[in-house]
């Protein structure tokens, strides 16, 4: 198993955010990761990601236990992640925000450079190489995030809602970049709305509700199963359906 | 900027032999220093986002420990400089360990408070001058007192001192220590993200910091030949240096330089026009750049520039 999390749980005082979740992901799978808002997805997430300590539980990612681990750590040991609220270093430029993270594999200036050019390339920022990120649009954030955890060379990439707030027409071309990245060899966890990115991306789907996973497995499985429903249409939707 | 690089250096060059009145190389050599202090202060407190009130505890240690080996061992003021440039990093090392592990203004408050300790506790101490303060040699014994008569010695040695700082500068911008304080400036979980040894990488900036802020220090008091407690670790030589690096551009490399230009100078006029009786206006001068920086242009005359440049070659363009 390239991850593994066991028994997570993420307490903020007496609530329970994170309740006993389990995540198992082999290399070169699609995951996604859906529920309801304040299902406790993000929370999850950043205990993955190393942003945040789970209350009990443990995270190992290829056999190595990263629990209480930093999130420059999880960075080394292969693990990438972008935020719900893009978080481009604005004032620095596009080619800029890259090199940061080209910079962990590559100490020198100019491999480090070169490689963010070559994922500028990749992720079609090119043209905007020497723009300050400020400047792009959300979808250009979006995709400068994800441009920026490449640099990085993952082997898991942790995406948090990159494609929300996208045209139909930009999620099309990020499913693409998407598909893209996943055909190098890097394995991909996804928390998404979208329903149809979800549905043509996702090998597997795990379903979130206050805090609980709710049901996994194939895409077209979990949004017939009834729980799922429930969670996300309420308890009388599915009442009304079973009465028909 | 091409061009501009060579003519900034061949004024700084010239300048005391185009303005050859003492009175004004005396202002020169004032803003070498000034610039030399914010630049060190830019490193940590402009690169890096950690802004530091306390950088006088740094400029006084610096300012300290060469007249303290004169006035106990004898020895030249110099010999003090790389002694106090380790005491800083050291210093520097002790506050930003514990700091750091906090995010937000707990630096900011640290350094306040420390250097405002230091500052109280210096003054106290008999061997340290108490709170009159320590002198340096009145007449040089030798080249090596660095004791000289006029002004001009101390221009060249404050501008050589400016550019390998400077230098220094814009090596780190340019490499990955560069770009990792860029991006904690920026947005820090994003850095850590990324990999970025966030609180590693501020503490390695803060030490470097010290060590250029110290130097500062030393040049000042062997010039000066004469140091006491306010001078040294003062609030107001704290707050000189961000202001300086703040209205030239905090975060770029001649922002503190162009800053200190600027400010000086103005500082010079304000005490001829007014006197004596004029030395509050310095904290009127500095609390309005401060209330016109917040509110018009937080990223200094730098960012000014850039939004101006930029609006203006798009209209001609067009």
């Amino acid at each position: 198993m390239l991850l593994e999390a066991k028994g997570v749980s993420k307490a903020f005082g007496s609530f329970f955010a994170v309740r006993n979740a389990d995540l198992t992901v082999a290399e070169g799978e699609i995951i996604g990761l859906i529920g309801p808002n304040g299902a406790g997805k993000s929370t999850f997430f950043n205990c993955l990601a190393g942003d945040a300590a789970p209350t009990s539980g443990t995270v190992s990612f290829d056999g190595v236990d990263l629990t209480r681990a930093s999130p420059d750590t999880h960075a080394r040991a292969g693990i990438g992640r972008t935020f719900q609220v893009p978080a481009t270093f604005e004032d620095m430029t596009v080619l800029e925000n890259v090199v940061v993270g080209a910079y962990l594999r590559h100490p020198h200036r100019n491999d480090a450079r070169s490689k963010a050019l070559e994922i500028l390339e990749l992720t079609g920022l090119a043209r905007f190489a020497h723009q300050r990120a400020r400047g792009l649009g959300t979808p250009g954030r979006k995709r400068l995030e994800i441009a920026r955890v490449l640099a990085l060379q993952p082997r898991l990439m942790l995406l948090d809602e990159a494609l929300a707030g996208l045209t139909p027409g930009e999620v099309q071309r990020a499913v693409e970049l998407l598909r893209k990245i996943h055909d190098m060899g890097v394995t991909l966890v996804i928390v998404e709305h979208i329903m149809e990115v979800i549905m043509t991306l996702a090998q597997r789907v795990i379903v979130f509700n206050q805090g609980h996973v709710i049901a996994q497995g194939k895409p077209e499985d979990v949004v017939k199963d009834e729980g799922v429903i429930q969670a996300y249409l309420g308890r009388n939707h599915g009442k009304r359906r079973g009465a028909r | 900027m091409k061009i501009g690089l060579p003519l900034l250096a061949l004024a700084l060059i010239g300048y005391p032999f185009v303005l050859n009145d003492p009175f004004y190389r005396d202002i020169g050599v004032a803003v070498l220093l000034a610039a030399i202090s914010a630049s060190a202060w830019n490193v940590v407190g402009g690169y890096a986002g950690q802004v530091s009130v306390g950088h006088g505890m740094f400029f006084g240690v610096g300012a300290y420990v060469p007249l303290l080996v004169f006035q106990h061992g004898a020895w030249p003021p110099v010999v003090g400089v790389p002694i106090a440039m380790v005491l800083s990093v050291l210093l520097a090392a002790a506050i930003g360990y514990p700091t750091f592990r906090l995010r937000g203004h707990y630096f900011s408050m640290a350094t306040i408070a420390i250097a405002e300790l230091i500052r109280i506790y210096v003054g106290t101490v008999d061997y340290l001058g108490a709170a009159i303060g320590l002198q340096g040699p009145a007449v040089g014994r030798g080249w090596w007192d660095l004791t000289f008569r006029g002004e001009l010695p101390y221009y060249y040695i404050f501008l050589g001192v400016l550019a390998v700082v400077l230098y220094a500068t814009f090596e780190m911008q340019r490499s990955r220590f560069g770009s990792y304080l860029r991006s904690i400036r920026a947005n820090e979980r994003a850095a850590a993200s990324l990999g970025v040894p966030v609180r590693q990488t501020k503490l390695r900036a803060l030490m470097l910091s010290a060590a250029f802020t110290s130097v500062a220090g030393s040049l000042y008091s062997i010039k000066t030949g004469f140091i006491d407690p306010e001078s040294g670790f003062g609030l107001l030589v704290s707050v000189q240096m961000l202001i300086t690096a703040a209205l030239g551009g905090a975060g770029t490399l001649f922002g503190p330089l162009i800053g200190a230009l600027i400010l000086v100078p103005l500082q010079a006029a304000t005490n001829t026009w007014f006197g004596g009786g004029g030395s509050g206006l310095t904290y009127i001068l500095y609390g309005g750049i401060i209330v016109l920086l917040a509110r018009f242009e937080p990223g200094g005359l730098y960012e000014f520039w850039h939004h101006f440049s930029t609006r203006w070659r798009a209209r001609h363009a067009a």
